[in-house]
């Protein structure tokens, strides 16, 4: 006669309970690995950036080669920009921990470091542009999400055509007081925005050639 | 961790559990599913077939009932619901010319096969008592294959296994494999004594259990499912016969499929309505059976948010970066866009996907009706898989927002 196997309920719990334990350990290991890899990153970006900030200060002391504070600047815009790529694809695989989100933080604080330390050596030496694109990290709207993704590839475009560029793509509503206080200082109203040069903030952007007009 | 996230994990756990539990049952009780119980006495039975403008099939029913090899099959009464084509005479043909066979007409018609069912149970006076509808064809020994369970007393309804049969289509044969599906999973669910439904092809009920419930429920448009429920919650045992073969022929068309699924779904939101007071409370009705219904309409409906939202969003962002893109004059494609780094989401749900897949195939080997694997093309299982399976969700909730409009059209 057949005989009724209730047990497998309990089984069948304990089992499925092991498997998404397992896969949400496994999860969480290979995002704390990616997270490990970016921080591993940003120590080094740190010290660039430090670099490139005593090297803008030494410029005021002993009047240091502008080319020389373009090159270490624009180079250390472009490493954190690259890790910032790297970052962001790890980001949208996150799904259990949030130390992709704090590391974004750390990376917009950077950047923020980095627009700070080049406002004084940019009227200065006025060899090379600098576009800081703030844009809105947290928006759910799906029509200001193409537009800050477009707005990405226009820049990106401007940036391999023309090496002068320091550009500095910055999560504005991060609740960091230093860029709530940078946006405040150069009146930005809306994101996305770009400032350039410190000096002139666009809200539009629906093709490249308003931008260039506004760059040395 | 965002409340979408949650919600996802939430609809995957149920899901994976539902599947682990078959799987088990499964691994546990292979060499059970064909397994059939030889009598101990020829119980005595009536089959009622209830029929309303059936002359297309009704000739067929009948004959495959009269060539069945149980001994013990008394009478095979049809009942006439007051059909308006030929069917009446038909019956009377084979009235005549087979004693076993009888034909009863209900007074008036009473518009589903509950209220036609009941009215033939009136002229039963066997220990068993079995239903079959008019376009269905029970194999030769498909009775013989389920009395054996009646040995036990407490067993009170016996199912059969339902396959399809008629014309080829894409549809068609999607249920085909939909049935083999829904036949080995009926099986798994009986060793849990969970069987929900007995099915109108063919199931046999002991009369002393039938009378018990008072027969089917006739305000209920899935009679089937709501009396089964009725037997378990008076502590009835249900099973099913795997080697029961009855073939019936499936909706055709989108239209009389959609129409189907609605009446059957419907039925099945009033048969939880008129058993809610046992939801959670003991027996395998309230603590399986219930929730096991409940969860398939949450896993159902929260998949179609899913992905519905999931796709939309994609789509609409595509849409416009497209436009942005053509206008502002850069590249639509770049070579980050193909950059992919899956979540832990994604291996869970490819990993569901997969055990969907290796369950969907092991059912359809386990009808071993031909000499292949599964019996179905590949293209077939993939169309059912990722196509047929989606149809459902959106037919979830209209048949919600039906039955809170009180549809109950047969």
């Amino acid at each position: 006669m057949l005989k009724s196997k209730k047990h497998v309920f309990w089984e069948a719990l304990i089992i499925t309970i092991v498997i998404f334990l397992a896969g949400l350990f496994l999860g969480m290991l290979v995002e704390t690995n990616n997270s490990n890899k970016i921080s591993n990153f940003y120590l080094q970006s740190e010290i660039s950036l430090s670099d490139a900030t005593a090297t803008s200060r030494l410029i005021e002391n002993e009047n240091l080669d502008c080319e020389m504070l373009k090159e270490s600047n624009i180079r250390v815009a472009d490493r954190i920009y690259e890790e910032a790529k790297l970052l962001e694809l790890y980001e949208d695989s996150g799904k259990i921990t949030d130390n992709m989100k704090l590391l974004h933080k750390k990376y917009d604080l950077l950047r923020a470091l980095l627009w700070i330390s080049n406002q004084e050596s940019l009227s200065k030496c006025e060899n090379y542009n600098m576009i800081v694109y703030l844009y809105d990290y947290n928006t759910e709207d799906t029509g200001k999400k193409a537009t800050q993704n477009v707005w990405s590839k226009i820049l990106l475009n401007i940036k391999s055509q023309n090496s002068d560029i320091l550009l500095l793509p910055i999560a504005a509503n991060q609740n960091l007081t230093t860029i709530e206080y940078l946006t405040e200082k150069y009146q930005v109203k809306q994101f996305p925005a770009l400032v350039i040069n410190n000096n002139q903030i666009l809200y539009q952007l629906e093709t490249a050639e308003p931008l260039l007009d506004l760059l040395n | 961790m965002e409340s979408l996230t949650i919600l996802y994990l939430t609809y995957t756990f149920i899901s994976f559990y539902f599947l682990t539990i078959y799987i088990l049952t499964y691994t546990q009780n292979r060499k059970q599913i064909y397994e059939t119980i030889k009598p101990d006495e020829t119980k005595s039975l009536s089959i009622i077939i209830p029929c309303f403008n059936g002359e297309k099939d009704i000739a067929k029913t009948i004959e495959a009932h009269l060539s069945s090899n149980y001994q013990g099959l008394k009478k095979i009464i049809v009942v006439d619901d007051c059909s308006t084509d030929n069917s009446a005479s038909i019956i009377k043909q084979y009235a005549k010319k087979y004693p076993q066979v009888l034909y009863v007409k209900t007074p008036k018609n009473t518009g589903n096969a509950a209220g036609a069912k009941n009215y033939g149970s009136k002229f039963v006076k066997t220990k068993l008592i079995g239903f079959s509808d008019d376009d269905s064809t029970p194999q030769k020994n498909a009775i013989s294959k389920m009395v054996g369970f009646f040995n036990d007393d407490k067993v009170g309804a016996v199912t059969s296994r339902v396959l399809v049969t008629g014309k080829q289509n894409f549809l068609t044969r999607s249920q085909a494999i939909e049935y083999k599906i829904i036949a080995f999973t009926r099986k798994l669910l009986g060793f849990l004594e969970s069987i929900y439904v007995t099915n109108g092809p063919l199931s046999v009920y002991r009369k002393k259990a039938f009378d018990q419930v008072g027969g089917f429920d006739i305000k209920n448009l899935t009679e089937d499912i709501e009396i089964t429920w009725h037997f378990v919650s008076k502590g009835w045992k249900v099973h099913m016969a795997i080697p029961a073969i009855v073939h019936t022929y499936p909706p055709t068309t989108i239209k009389t499929w959609f129409r189907q699924r609605i009446r059957w779904n419907v039925g099945g939101l009033q048969t939880i309505a008129k058993y809610r007071k046992q939801f959670l409370n003991t027996g395998m009705l309230g603590l399986f059976i219930m929730p096991f219904f409940a969860l398939s309409w949450f896993l159902g409906i929260t998949g179609l948010f899913f992905l519905s939202y999931r796709f939309s969003q994609y789509i609409m962002m595509k849409f416009l970066v497209a436009k942005y893109s053509v206008a502002a004059n850069v590249a639509l494609v770049t070579r980050d866009s193909f950059t992919l780094n899956p979540s832990i989401l994604f291996f869970f749900g490819m990993l569901l996907f997969a055990l969907g897949l290796i369950y969907t195939i092991t059912a359809l080997a386990y009808s071993k009706e031909s000499g292949r694997l599964t019996g179905h093309r590949i293209r077939d299982i993939f169309i059912y898989s990722i196509f047929y399976l989606l149809m459902y969700p959106p037919l979830l909730i209209v048949a919600f927002y039906k039955y809170l409009r009180g549809y109950n059209k047969w």
